[in-house]
């Protein structure tokens, strides 16, 4: 434990000066007092040393008790007057200053209590302090960590649909260079018999033979290019569709749920109205939730870029005509930019950064083989609203 | 010497482009035989005439590239053509690289390929000529005797008669003989024509001493 008495030049003053004060006072009321009453004694010496040993610490009582003493020795004993002091009035002295030591001992210890006292307090106030300043960086660190895992989360969710683009992306990549090959193949047989019958044509003799073969071939390369394209065709829009009754509520309320996790990402707030009335559909339950999966991305994507009104997707189910049912998305984005009006359902189209220009056109083909049509509308207001019909169950063509 | 019509090699894996490639080239009255694989290829025979090789660069095997080096290391130098449905710049400079004549797009145009093939054959109907005369000269230089061919050697190397049969150990009048004859084998006019032949035989000096 560390203990430091520091003593003020002013407490040193004060000390002495109370010790001169109450030795004078003493003095004074001694002197008084002898007159009347002639066994007084020096009580008030006594009170003197001890009050200034008390309040003001071991030395200034010293110097009281010097002083009690001087005047003792000079007013009081015999010799009056002198500062001589005989052997009778030796204990007086020795009473003095023993009052003095034992008062100090008490008056030095009750201080030590006292500054241990305020040590401890002080010692106290401190630790909370610094557990207080502790608590506040521990908060800190909390908040900033909570922070940290916010941004990794969303780092994650971006990497995570960076990557599902990024695979999407080259299996169409390599879907696109099999797709070139498979169409360069018959239209290089295509364009070296032309030219090979061309030349047949133009040799003298022109040889007929040869260059009926070569046109021979070139209808039949044109034929197989043809059939390259119809098959890719229909590798897209149709692996063997399902055929059930579909409730189209269900689909919109699962999708709903699906793309929560987007929507809140994107800061979109999801509307869904839906019709209690709604008639089923027949169809392959995949491929429709595809379509509607497909919309509301596309919805949600639209207003990306959107800050100065609310980002709203409205999906709504309509039962029309009692053979027919709607949906419509509505979101409040950019909307359909008036030329590429009759573009957006072809494949490849595209006007987004990572597009690829499928979504659209994968959806349409579904609901035209559902029997059903796919359009796109410009909002009077903000954005646009994509919407399907299908056939009422017993309608449809498939 | 008659030197024969020049031939054309086609590989290519897909038969109609094939069909097509030998349809046009024979168009032009060129000698044309078709590879559906570089294996295939591979295991023909040599051609006896000038020729060029028309290489499709994606094939099931061994990729054209691969055919192109295996076909220097196998010292076969044979002008190449690559035809390819996706160049990439790359890949047609490594080609070019490593001595393709043309590199063409599918589809390409008849005219480029019959352009790139009389090039090619031109240029590998001087190198056939030069391998000919060689081969012949090879062939006359393997009818003479031992003894002939170190005549022919001194000879060569600028020796007089009576220096060559002073080293041989034989007459003049021998040496003489030796020379009319080793003349008449090698089909050479004058001394400096059988001179030049020698040297050609071996470039890097006289063989025998």
């Amino acid at each position: 434990m560390n203990r430091v008495h520091v003593r003020r030049p002013e407490s040193a003053i004060f000390g002495c000066g109370l010790a001169v004060t109450l030795v004078a006072a003493a003095l004074g009321l001694t002197l008084l007092l002898q007159s009347f009453v002639s066994t007084a004694g020096y009580i008030f010496f006594y009170i003197a040393v001890v009050a200034s040993t008390w309040f003001a610490g071991r030395w200034p009582g010293a110097l009281a008790v010097v002083l009690s003493m001087l005047s003792v020795a000079y007013f009081f004993t015999t010799p009056i007057y002198s500062f001589e002091v005989d052997r009778q009035s030796l204990p007086i002295f020795i009473e003095f200053a023993a009052s003095s030591a034992v008062v100090g001992w008490f008056s030095s210890w009750r201080r030590r209590a006292e500054a241990e006292l305020r040590y401890a307090r002080d010692e106290l106030q401190l630790r909370v302090e610094e557990r207080t300043v502790e608590l506040k960086r521990t908060n800190e660190q909390l908040l900033e960590e909570m922070a940290e895992r916010k941004r990794a989360e969303d780092a994650y969710y971006e990497a995570q649909g960076e990557l599902a683009r990024m695979t999407r992306m080259s299996a169409m990549g390599a879907l696109a260079a099999s797709i070139s090959h498979e169409v360069n193949q018959p239209l290089a047989a295509v364009v070296t018999n032309a030219d090979a019958c061309m030349m047949w044509l133009s040799s003298e003799p022109p040889n007929l033979e040869e260059a009926r073969a070569a046109v021979e071939c070139i209808a039949q390369q044109g034929t197989r290019a043809s059939d390259v394209v119809r098959h890719i065709r229909a590798m897209f829009t149709k692996t063997a569709p399902e055929r059930a009754t579909v409730q189209i509520n269900d689909l919109i309320r699962e999708v709903g749920a699906l793309i929560e996790g987007a929507a809140l990402r994107n800061q979109v707030q999801v509307e869904i109205e839906l019709d209690a009335e709604l008639p089923v559909t027949m169809g392959d339950r995949v491929q429709l939730q595809q379509v509607i999966v497909n919309l509301m991305l596309n919805g949600i994507e639209a207003m990306s870029e959107v800050d100065d009104r609310p980002r709203r997707l409205v999906v709504r189910s309509q039962a029309q005509d009692s053979d027919e049912l709607l949906v419509a998305v509505r979101d409040s984005g950019v909307g359909i930019d008036p030329k590429n009006e009759k573009r957006i359902f072809d494949a490849f189209f595209t006007t987004k950064d990572q597009g690829m220009g499928m979504g659209l056109s994968i959806s349409n083909s579904i609901i035209e083989a559902h029997g059903g049509r796919l359009w796109a509308n410009s909002n009077s207001d903000y954005g646009a609203t994509l919407q399907f019909t299908l056939p009422a169950e017993g309608q449809s063509t498939l | 010497m008659k030197e024969p019509d020049p031939i054309v090699f086609v590989v290519d894996d897909d038969a109609s482009v094939r069909d097509a490639v030998k349809r046009l080239i024979g168009s032009v009255g060129l000698r044309v035989e078709t590879f559906g694989s570089t294996a295939e290829f591979l295991s023909s025979k040599r051609p006896e005439a000038p020729a060029c090789l028309v290489l499709d660069v994606r094939l099931p095997d061994v990729s054209g590239l691969e055919l192109q080096r295996d076909l220097a290391a196998a010292n076969f130098h044979i002008p190449i053509i690559f035809i390819t449905g996706h160049a990439d710049v790359p890949m047609s400079v490594r080609a070019m690289k490593a001595g393709a004549v043309g590199f063409l797009t599918k589809p390409f145009r008849g005219q480029e390929l019959i352009d790139a093939i009389q090039e090619a054959i031109a240029k590998d109907r001087a190198a056939w000529n030069e391998r000919a005369q060689m081969a012949e000269l090879r062939s006359r230089f393997d009818s003479l005797t031992p003894r002939e061919k170190e005549v022919l050697t001194l000879v060569a190397s600028g020796m007089l008669n009576k220096q060559i049969g002073a080293e041989l150990g034989t007459s003049e009048l021998t040496v003489k003989t030796h020379r009319g004859r080793v003349m008449e084998k090698m089909g050479a006019d004058s001394l400096a024509d059988l001179v030049r032949m020698a040297e050609r035989l071996s470039p890097s000096g006289p063989k025998y001493k």
